[in-house]
């Protein structure tokens, strides 16, 4: 009998974890568009022509000039019911029939497999250094805040235009340099977990159980970094999307045909000041939806690993 | 013994009473449940005595201490009962509120509840009423001098009796206070012969100053008198007098002062000034050596016991009528343990207040409690002077609390089976039963009403109905 | 079973200019366990006596001293005489092989077997996202102690054991209650089969109902096992209870040890004393030994004996510096004897022995005033000589004599110059 009720207590830790979350109603309505953009993203990769976007990968389909003439000195057409978000135009001045629906669509893919792949790559480094050296520490530990205090004395921004001069201005290079700026932070957010964790008497109780190293640094040590971890990572996807448009808009994808955010904000603004306010609207919105949605997600995360909130 | 005299629980407050608790529930609304902290409190407090209240953790005994102050978080809330302090029902809650907390919790309703009872508390609470806790820093600010945060705790709740120390002090003459040294010389009651001294010189707020000094043992007599006849012919600057003056006649500092930037100034600094002084007085009466040096110093700077006695200072500090003890030497050493219960057993003697002492630790409790109440799951289950309860403990909880407790001459121990209930869903009727080697029937179904056993002890136990 | 000997933990204090500077938790702590025994370490907080254990099993490194661990009692007698006779050689011999301190990581592994710790707080000391059977087994299989499968039928077992039940070894610490979670920790601790167990505070986290529980189980594994214990903790009931001989530590240093019914029941050093009679019992009054002030900074511990400054009855050459008895002497001449100097006395310091008081010549008064306080103040019986030159008394002090373990009639032994053979106790002190 007790059994059975104990078992149904252990259930309820999760059931409560979903309610502490779900109480939250802003950290669901993020969760909510989140997801929304994460479907895109999926729609537009796994089955484009479903929702009727064609070269996800480019802004302009090939030879577009000629397959639509009628396209060619046409102005940007306002917010219609063919296009909900009205038109815009690209490269060749007056090639203004890109539906910018289907431009943010393809973006968004874009933007979220960067800023996934950048936090990823970028937290796992950046904890796995940030553990191992806070476990060691001495030397190799001082080493590292040395390193990371360089990071940090540059400001991100102009170090990443750097980098991404150096490496060559793609895309991916970009998110290579946006990896580089961004695991020295996850390098210091996990060398603190780590050693709060370290001063946990399991620790010492795991030492006096003739676990070296290694046995603790994996048993002990990163179980307890990782979940604080996630929730930083679902905070910083919203915040790279962001820096990652900041540095496209500003130009640094000279070749401006990848679909992203950024970009297209930037073609906007040319255009705004002729009147065709959504070309700037709508991807500058969809960028501040997208990083306050994440962020309002994240909130609720770190509402669940809290325990006060918890109780 | 000299209580139990007055009236037994259940009926109307008597003037022997400091404080009365009666029926008092508290539940804490959280997201894993309703934590039903207490279960029916009824409690009275005489004046004058020492109360300890036992039990072991997550019994509702620091809830209890908690909710007189009216200190409780927000999810808490009251389903029903009094808190009786000075005639008034500091609860006072609200028929409809009573009858519908039970079922659904209503944050905000609740949260008004919560400030109107914190609002009829708040001209008590530290002043009337005032809480020592097990762990000295929270009461104390790490930013503050021990001396200021003292002279403070003065000035907010009671302005005008620093105003009368400074006014003494300009009004005696040197000639008056030979006279009084003398009296003091001869006088067998110390205390009240500087209070009628006082009073028929129009001299009101110099006793304790007097006092403290002349009842310094460590000191020369040549130095006491040398440090009394300092005490006469101050000066003050005639501006600071009269805003002194003002203080003194209203009893409080009047709103206007505090509209005018200057003069709340010059008030602020003349009174806390003397509210070090009596900081001062106080340290030193509590036997703290060097006083002085203690007073300039940040609470981090302090050890364990001398934090522990500051806050017990700061608790005396405005002479309240009740104290409530959280755990005040849980987190120290037994040496200081030691020096801590000592002080208390001092300190009743020198106050007239009662005390509310809190502790897991009956041994403690045995030391400095004239009564002791045990809690269980939110109730107290029996109530009893201190040497009855030790000696001839009526309740089975009682018996196998005291049963476990290791003693230096290794007698074997006896654990009581089981745990401590969940709080969220307390066992039907005696919420001991389960753990109860005595359990029966009528355990199982309804919860116990304290029987009266003897004159001065009441135990919640169906095992002690028949008598 | 184990034997420590000088053992000193010194830990650098962060920040500090020069090295020397360190907090010395442990200082010159010797400590015997022998087989199947259970021996208990009281103290009050910041005695050291967790920072013992921690050593004593290697968690932490000591700064100085030796530890010899499983050696055979005719082994340790030997080693004990090499050691009185200074014979260097022997001594390297015989620790080479049992010596805890130059064991390889290797051998540590092994040894970490035969040895284990449960810690106070039953709350922190297990992992929160490790499941029991995984937190019980962990010991079994660092150490190689058996396989994964066996021990995950041993952790079963050892559930059963400590009183849990057996579908326990699924659940998650935060499923359990305080008293539970310590059945675990001691269940962890003793799956190895060690032959030494220390517990450090092992019931101070825990109500006295739950307390019983796990002092019972704790005596009884004990008896069933015959594993050699060290109890450290505060509570000395709970020593009372378990232990059959009985440390006292204060300040980093071991002040009194001997059995446990002597050492309770007639404590001999004073600081055993005071300590005995702070403890509260039920039903019991007794007359107080107040101790004034706290226990020292062990940064800067007190010279000589580091009780002196607290000690009720400390004479001479306990350890008394000119700054102590300045301070005592201010006291004193501004208070009780203010009426005999008045104003105008100053009390100076002239190095560690020597002190000057201005302001009076008067050596007479001041000799008496030294012959009269000796029951508050106690470091003016430190006083060797009185003199007067250029007007000012001169003061000088007794040199401080370090005390060491000195044995008793009885057959314990006691850090106190009370005990010192060639010194007539009683004739110290009225």
């Amino acid at each position: 009998m007790e059994t059975i009720k104990e078992e149904k207590g252990r259930f309820d830790e999760w059931k409560l974890s979903a309610r502490v979350f779900f109480a939250n109603r802003t950290a669901v309505a993020g969760l909510v568009i989140f997801l929304l953009f994460v479907g895109d993203a999926i729609i537009v990769e796994v089955a484009p022509g479903l929702v009727g976007v064609q070269y996800p990968d480019s802004v302009v389909p090939p030879l577009f000039s000629i397959t639509h003439p009628e396209c060619v000195n046409q102005a940007p057409e306002p917010p219609s019911f063919d296009h909900p978000f009205g038109t815009t135009e690209y490269g060749v001045p007056g090639e203004g029939c890109l539906d910018v629906l289907q431009l943010v669509m393809k973006a968004i893919r874009i933007d979220l497999a960067i800023s996934l792949f950048v936090v990823l790559v970028g937290a796992a480094v950046g904890t796995v250094i940030g553990v191992v050296s806070a476990y060691i520490g001495r030397l190799l530990d001082e080493a590292m805040m040395r390193i990371t205090d360089v990071f940090f004395s540059v400001p991100f921004l102009i170090l990443a235009l750097a980098l991404s001069f150096v490496l060559g201005r793609t895309v991916l290079n970009m998110a290579y340099a946006l990896i580089i700026i961004w695991w020295p932070l996850y390098a210091r957010y996990g060398r603190s977990l780590t050693l709060s964790t370290k001063e946990a008497t399991y620790i010492e109780a795991a030492k006096a159980a003739g676990s070296g190293r290694l046995k603790i640094m994996f048993k002990h040590i990163f179980p307890n970094v990782v979940p604080p971890v996630l929730v930083q990572i679902s905070l910083d996807v919203g915040t790279v999307v962001g820096i990652f448009a900041t540095l496209a808009f500003i130009g640094v994808i000279p070749n401006a045909l990848v679909p992203e955010l950024g970009a297209l904000a930037n073609i906007g603004l040319n255009l705004a000041p002729l009147g065709y306010w959504w070309t700037v609207i709508v991807p500058g919105g969809t960028i501040t939806l997208f990083s306050l949605a994440v962020n309002l997600m994240g909130d609720g995360l770190r509402d669940v690993i809290d325990p006060r909130r918890r109780s | 013994m000299a209580f139990g005299t007055s009236s037994t629980r259940g009926d109307g407050a008597s003037v022997a009473d400091a404080l009365v608790i009666r029926d008092l529930h508290v539940q804490f609304h959280t997201r894993r449940g309703v934590y039903k902290a207490l279960n029916g409190v009824n409690l009275r407090l005489r004046r004058g005595e020492v109360l300890g209240i036992a039990g072991e953790s997550g019994c509702g005994k620091t809830t209890m201490g908690l909710a007189v102050m009216a200190l409780l978080p927000r999810n808490a809330s009251f389903p029903q009962g009094q808190i009786i302090f000075d005639n008034k029902d500091l609860m006072n809650l609200p028929r409809e509120y009573w009858e519908r907390v039970g079922d659904r919790f209503n944050p905000k309703q609740n949260e008004r509840i919560l400030r109107r009872v914190s609002k009829a508390m708040g001209r008590i609470r530290g002043v009337r009423i005032s809480m020592v806790f097990q762990e000295p820093m929270t009461s104390l600010n790490p930013v503050l001098s021990v001396g200021f945060q003292i002279a403070e705790a003065i000035y907010v709740h009671d302005p005008a009796s620093l105003a009368h120390r400074v006014l003494a002090r300009t009004r005696a003459t040197a000639s008056q206070m030979p006279e009084l040294l003398a009296i003091l010389g001869t006088a067998r009651d110390d205390e009240a012969a500087v209070k009628e001294f006082a009073a028929k010189h129009d001299l009101l707020g110099i006793e304790d100053q007097v006092l403290s000094v002349w009842r310094r043992d460590d000191v020369h007599i040549s130095r006491k008198e040398k440090a009394i006849r300092l005490l006469a012919g101050q000066q003050i600057r005639p501006v600071e007098r009269n805003i002194v003056e003002t203080v003194a006649r209203a009893g409080s500092i009047p709103p206007r002062f505090s509209r005018v930037p200057v003069l709340s100034r010059v008030v602020r600094r003349v009174l806390l000034k003397e509210g070090y002084r009596k900081a001062r007085e106080l340290l030193t009466s509590l036997g703290i050596p060097h006083a002085e040096r203690v007073l300039k110093m940040y609470p981090h700077e302090l050890s364990g016991g001398m934090r522990q006695r500051v806050v017990i200072a700061i608790a005396l500090v405005n002479n309240p009528e009740v104290i409530i003890m959280d755990e005040p030497t849980s987190a120290v050493d037994v040496t200081v343990q030691a020096q801590i219960l000592e002080l208390v057993k001092r300190i009743r003697t020198s106050v007239s207040a009662a005390f509310l002492v809190i502790s897991h630790d009956l041994a403690v409790l045995a030391e400095v409690s004239d009564r002791i109440a045990i809690m269980y799951a939110g109730r107290i289950v029996e109530v009893a002077p201190t040497d009855k309860i030790l000696r001839n403990p009526l309740h089975p909880y009682t018996q196998l609390l005291i049963s476990a407790i290791p003693t230096l001459e290794g007698k074997p121990v006896e654990g009581i089976k089981g745990e401590v209930p969940d709080m969220r869903a307390l066992p039907a009727g005696c919420a001991f039963h389960p753990r109860c080697p005595f359990a029966f029937e009528k355990c199982l179904e309804i919860i116990p009403i304290d029987l009266p056993h003897d004159r001065d002890q009441l135990v919640a136990c169906w095992l002690y109905e028949a008598k | 079973m184990i034997a420590a000997y000088g053992l000193s933990k010194f830990f650098p204090i962060r920040g500090a200019l020069r090295s020397t500077i360190s907090l010395k938790a442990v200082d010159d702590v010797g400590l015997k366990i022998q087989n199947e025994q259970v021996v208990g370490l009281v103290g009050e907080s910041g005695s050291g006596k967790s920072t013992v254990g921690r050593c004593l099993i290697r968690l932490l490194n000591p700064t100085d001293g030796e530890i010899l661990f499983d050696i055979p009692d005719s082994e340790l007698v030997e080693y004990e005489r090499a050691r009185a006779d200074v014979e260097t050689k022997r001594v390297d011999a015989i620790a080479d092989r049992f010596s805890l301190l130059r064991a390889s990581s290797a051998e540590l592994q092994s040894l970490r077997r035969l040895a284990n710790i449960v810690f106070q707080d039953p709350y922190s000391s297990l992992n929160p996202r490790m499941r029991l059977a995984d937190i019980i087994s962990e010991p079994m299989l660092s150490t190689r102690f058996c396989s994964r499968a066996e021990a995950a039928i041993r952790s079963r077992e050892l559930l059963r054991e400590v009183g849990l039940p057996e579908f326990f070894e699924d659940r998650y610490p935060h499923e359990l209650s305080g008293g539970q979670r310590q059945r675990v920790a001691i269940a962890r601790a003793i799956s190895t089969n060690p032959k030494l167990l220390i517990l450090d505070e092992p019931t101070s986290a825990l109500d006295v109902s739950v307390q019983a529980q796990i002092l019972n189980l704790l005596r009884g594994l004990q008896e069933k096992h015959g594993i050699s214990m060290l109890l450290i903790t505060h509570n000395i009931a709970v020593v009372a209870y378990l232990a059959e001989y009985v440390y006292v530590m204060y300040a980093g240093k071991i002040m009194e040890w001997g059995e446990k019914q002597k050492v309770l029941r007639d404590p001999q050093h004073p600081y055993t004393k005071a300590l005995m009679s702070s403890v509260p019992v039920i039903g019991e009054t007794m007359t107080r030994t107040i101790l004034r002030g706290d226990p020292p900074n062990l940064v800067n511990p007190p010279i000589a004996c580091r009780f002196h400054p607290r000690c009720p009855v400390a004479f001479d050459v306990c350890g008394w510096t000119a700054e102590e008895v300045a301070e005592d002497l201010e006291y004193l001449l501004g208070g009780k004897y203010y009426g005999t100097f008045g104003d105008g006395v100053r009390v100076t310091t002239e190095g560690e022995r020597t002190l000057t008081i201005q302001g009076t010549a008067d050596a007479q008064r001041i000799r008496e005033l030294a012959g009269l306080e000796n029951q508050e103040v106690r470091s003016l019986k430190s006083v060797q000589a009185i003199d007067v030159s250029d007007g000012a008394t001169v003061l000088r002090l007794y040199e401080p004599v370090e005390p060491e373990m000195y044995p008793t009639p009885d057959g314990r032994q006691v850090k106190c110059l009370l005990f010192r053979p060639e010194v007539s106790a009683p004739a110290a002190d009225s």
